[in-house]
């Protein structure tokens, strides 16, 4: 879903880069307030395996491909969206410098739409399933509505940017997200939250978050 | 670090993105993804040509995860410099906000 350059006009690129700023930020100021010791190889590791992974397109028929994304994966394992963001940030610098997968002025849009909407729609639904459904199911749940609705969205950028036509783009973004994010996002999101789950619940739970250090920060903050 | 039981997580990891950086080349769809194909299906031949013609704002030293010249193997190394480029400054940049905090 990385948007190239030629696809949006530079004004409304600006634009993008504008309200991606923020959350960049904010992502950065959960990292001073919550990353520790602990926390740097988990996060590390997460954004090394989803940068490799992203670089595995998989078939889904009607001659397209997709691949993960990763926000929410992220998200569920900090408990925070903003991991998500900051990951996914990093992610498409790379890609966008060294690959020229996704453009440079269409960075803000790509950061937008992967690492916030599709980190934050994914883990909230995440959190709100969890409850009723169990881990498993809601980190499926979660991650398949995160990519769809930051399909959805990448759709109206393209219409606001005069490249898509508004119902034909929904409509092929929609159906093609549909199936990437059943396969490519819920179903490896799902897995390695499980495999994690059973592997090491500390890393999912509160514990993870609510470790000793943190009180020691937090009054210092 | 040491004594860290999560450097486990990150070895593991390392391997895993390692491990599919090298089955990527092979393995992945050479289709178009979904925004490529959605582009192709919507927009007017006449305009997609023009916007395939664009060049990007910035260019990028392996563009498509691809050394020139290099084949498949270019292809491997492409993705695993990407890895261990993404592993080392996530890991560089926790690293410094945890000193700061």
């Amino acid at each position: 879903m990385h948007i190239p350059d030629s696809f949006i006009p530079l004004t409304q690129a600006v634009v993008y880069w504008v309200i991606a700023i923020p959350f960049i930020f904010m992502s950065m100021k959960w990292a001073k307030n919550d990353l520790d010791e602990m926390k740097v190889p988990v996060l590390a590791a997460l954004a090394a395996g989803i940068f490799a992974i992203q670089a595995m397109n998989i078939p889904i028929g009607m001659g397209t491909s997709g691949h993960m994304v990763g926000a929410t994966l992220v998200a569920i394992v900090f408990g925070s969206p903003w991991a998500g963001v900051l990951v996914l940030t990093l992610v498409l610098l790379v890609q966008g410098f060294a690959f020229g997968d996704g453009g440079i002025t269409t960075m803000g849009a790509n950061i937008l739409n992967m690492g916030i909407i599709s980190g934050f729609v994914g883990y909230y639904t995440y959190a709100a399933l969890r409850r009723s459904t169990g881990t498993s199911i809601a980190a499926f749940g979660g991650a398949w509505l995160g990519l769809f609705i930051s399909a959805v969205v990448c759709a109206v950028q393209m219409w606001i940017a005069g490249t898509f036509p508004l119902v034909p783009g929904l409509i092929a973004m929609g159906t093609y997200h549909l199936i990437i994010g059943f396969i490519g996002e819920g179903l490896i999101t799902a897995v390695v939250i499980t495999a994690i789950a059973k592997s090491r619940p500390d890393l999912l739970e509160d514990s993870f978050t609510a470790r000793p250090e943190k009180s020691k920060k937090e009054a210092h903050a | 670090m040491s004594g860290n039981s999560n450097m486990k997580f990150l070895y593991a990891g390392i391997a895993i993105a390692l491990l599919l950086s090298i089955l990527a080349p092979f393995l992945a769809s050479p289709d178009p993804d979904g925004l490529e194909s959605a582009a192709g299906g919507v927009i007017e031949e006449s305009k997609m040509s023009e916007l395939e013609e664009m060049e990007p704002a910035v260019s990028s030293p392996m563009p498509d995860y691809a050394i020139e010249g290099m084949g498949k193997s270019g292809e491997i190394m492409a993705i695993a410099i990407g890895t261990i480029a993404v592993l080392a400054i996530s890991f560089g940049l926790g690293k410094v906000f945890n000193k700061k905090a």
